[in-house]
């Protein structure tokens, strides 16, 4: 894996690096502001990126709109976005045009590297990282009436591990439920919420955020 | 709401018990004696006025004539504490703008000129008959006393000349109209302050509609530019906090992430990722303590104004010295405002103005603090180059203060700043 990073503060910057690099992954080079960025995409044609939200000039959504561009130079190429707080429009502009090779996460979960390498390697195989605090927010956002409360407690939990990107042999993983359990809750969902079934897993999250977005719309 | 309390209710208004009559008599004797003290002053200062503005013919009382305004607002002033004291609070106008033409132009200044003439005149009359009608009786109801020791033919003074005193008799007389004068007293020293008060009631007060309205306006635009500026304040908190703290506690956990997973694996790479983890987390606390400090410095809270001053002069690149004459404290929110003026200001002259020396004034006058910056740099300062003046004007109006600032080109740079102290 060939990995660009942008992070505007130095000692976050070297500290991804440091951690990427004690996992041998390749850090291909690591820039501190979007130009510098999207120069180092041009020159490395590296394959996964990592990028800052808030970078200079204006420390607003540079990294949001840097990771857009690049991709629209660079097509396939897959971007993992660190947030230090979840916005969660910020999610929905990244993920305008499709979820697949794309997240959305938190810094802090960098520190839990088994789950922080879990989701770099998740979205380089071409799926997807939703950080659960945004699935957590959507779902909080949704109102009564809404047909979310159509879902039973189970299906709700594997509807927002799916909402994070997980697959079905993850989310069997993380629930302690067979992969026949996890597909049959998958398609009551998706039965009950109205969506057409599938099992791209980066459809599925595109579909299941949309929703639960359009949802919090509709009650809102 | 009401309180029915049988044995404790109002007791019903006596107007001629004499111990109500005496004492609305004392008060009425002090407020006379006040207003008589603020007639003086306000003719002589009237005579300030009239004399520098004939000067104004020869060009002289240009220089003279706004110092004359002033001192007629400090009195002025004076006048409405003073009936705020004992009737409707009469609000403080606008301190005088700095220019002549502003001055004279704003109604207030008319108005005041106006009550200066009554107040001077009839004011000053009215305090004069109110303090000697009790004289009179005391005078008079004495007389048999020390009549004796009057030089024999001399009949003038008590019995107004009317009477003339050839024995002891004749003084029982005078003493008797010593009591008309008391009765007098009881009558009138109560109600003429009223009288003398009116003049200072209707000028000195807001004025009608126009005033107010305007008022009210810059009033609303201060309070937006206080918000403005709080959010301001807000989102640079935020900034600190945000870029700096935050990033340097995801730091430590990246670092500590990685030391876990290194610790088996590679011991001396976990040392050192624990080594960097440290040193990410102390920077934190020290970004944390710059910003709590930059919220309200502690020494603010724990000393003076003063001592907080003299600490940025310290830290100042550029030599500062500073003339603080603060007898009194200010409100807290008013003496920070002050403390992040002069913050800037210097701020400024060390990045801007390549000067070689500031002085830095700060005085208490008219419940207002006075705040004076001036550096030997090149000038030329102005809001718009991008200098943190803007926000000086924002965070002082914000506090209803005022902003001025001189800066030809050649220097020096003058800033003028005034904050109402809120107490």
């Amino acid at each position: 894996m060939r990995i660009v990073i942008a992070e505007d503060d130095p000692l976050l910057r070297e500290g991804l690096a440091l951690l990427l690099r004690a996992e041998a992954l390749d850090v291909v080079a690591t820039t501190a502001d979007p130009d510098g960025f999207l120069e180092a995409v041009d020159t490395h044609r590296p394959d996964t990126a990592i990028v800052d939200v808030r970078m200079p000039p204006t420390h607003t959504d540079e990294g949001i709109r840097a990771a857009v561009e690049a991709r629209r130079r660079q097509p396939g190429l897959a971007v993992l976005v660190l947030s230090a707080y979840v916005e969660q429009a910020f999610a929905t502009e990244l993920l305008a045009h499709g979820s697949a090779r794309l997240g959305y996460m938190l810094k802090e979960r960098v520190g839990r590297v088994q789950e922080f390498l879990t989701a770099l390697h998740r979205v380089a195989d071409g799926g997807t990282a939703i950080d659960p605090e945004v699935v957590a927010q959507l779902l909080t956002r949704t109102r009564p009436g809404n047909r979310l409360e159509r879902l039973s407690p189970r299906e709700r939990d594997v509807l927002s591990l799916m909402a994070e990107g997980l697959g079905n042999a993850a989310i069997a993983e993380r629930l302690f439920v067979t992969d026949g359990a996890v597909h049959k809750h998958i398609r009551s969902i998706f039965a009950k919420l109205d969506l057409a079934p599938t099992d791209r897993t980066d459809r599925r999250v595109a579909a299941v955020l949309h929703y639960l977005e359009s949802g919090a719309r509709h009650s809102a | 709401m009401p309180v029915n309390d049988p044995t404790g209710g109002e007791k019903p208004v006596r107007p001629w018990d004499p111990i109500v009559r005496g004492r609305a008599t004392l008060d009425g004797l002090e407020y006379l004696a006040g207003g008589f003290g603020t007639a003086v002053l306000v003719l002589i200062a009237l005579l300030g006025v009239i004399v520098s503005a004939l000067a104004c013919l020869v060009g002289v009382g240009l220089l003279v004539l706004p110092t004359a305004l002033r001192v007629l607002r400090a009195i002025a002033d004076r006048e409405r504490a003073r009936l705020s004291r004992w009737g409707p609070e009469i609000i403080a106008p606008e301190p005088l703008p700095s220019g002549l033409r502003a001055a004279l132009k704003q109604p207030v200044t008319r108005r005041e000129l106006a009550w200066a003439l009554t107040h001077g005149s009839f004011g000053l009359v009215l305090g004069l008959i109110g303090i000697t009608l009790p004289l009179y009786a005391a005078r008079d109801i004495t007389y048999p006393l020390w009549w004796h020791l009057m030089p024999p033919g001399e009949t003038g003074g008590p019995g107004m000349g009317l009477l003339e005193v050839n024995g002891l008799p004749d003084t029982f007389v005078i003493a008797v109209m010593g009591l008309g004068w008391i009765v007098l007293t009881l009558l009138l020293v109560p109600v003429i302050p009223r009288l003398q008060a009116w003049p200072g009631r209707r000028l000195l007060a807001a004025g009608p509609g126009v005033d107010l309205a305007l008022r009210v306006a810059q009033l609303t635009a201060t309070r937006a530019a206080a918000v403005d500026a709080h959010a301001a304040e807000l989102r640079r908190i935020e900034r600190l906090l945000h870029d700096g703290t935050q990033n340097r506690i995801v730091a430590v956990t990246v670092m500590l992430g990685a030391a876990r997973r290194a610790v088996a694996r590679d011991p001396a790479t976990a040392e050192a990722m624990l080594e960097n983890a440290q040193g990410a987390a102390e920077q934190a606390l020290a970004e944390l303590r710059g910003v709590v400090r930059s919220i309200l410095p502690p020494v603010l809270e724990d000393r003076s104004l003063s001592d907080a001053l003299t600490g940025l002069a310290a830290a100042s690149p550029v030599p500062c010295g500073i003339d603080a004459d603060l007898p009194r404290r200010c409100a807290v929110s008013v003496e920070a405002t002050a403390y992040f003026v002069v913050a800037e200001a210097l701020n400024n002259v060390a990045r801007h103005s390549g000067a070689g020396r500031a002085t830095v004034t700060v005085r208490q006058r008219d419940s207002r603090l006075w705040l004076t910056i001036v550096d030997d740099g090149r000038g030329g300062a102005g809001e718009r180059s991008g200098s943190g003046l803007a926000g000086i004007r924002h965070r002082t109006e914000a506090h209803d203060g005022t902003f001025a600032l001189t800066s030809p080109p050649g220097g020096p740079t003058t800033l003028n700043v005034s904050l109402p102290c809120g107490l």
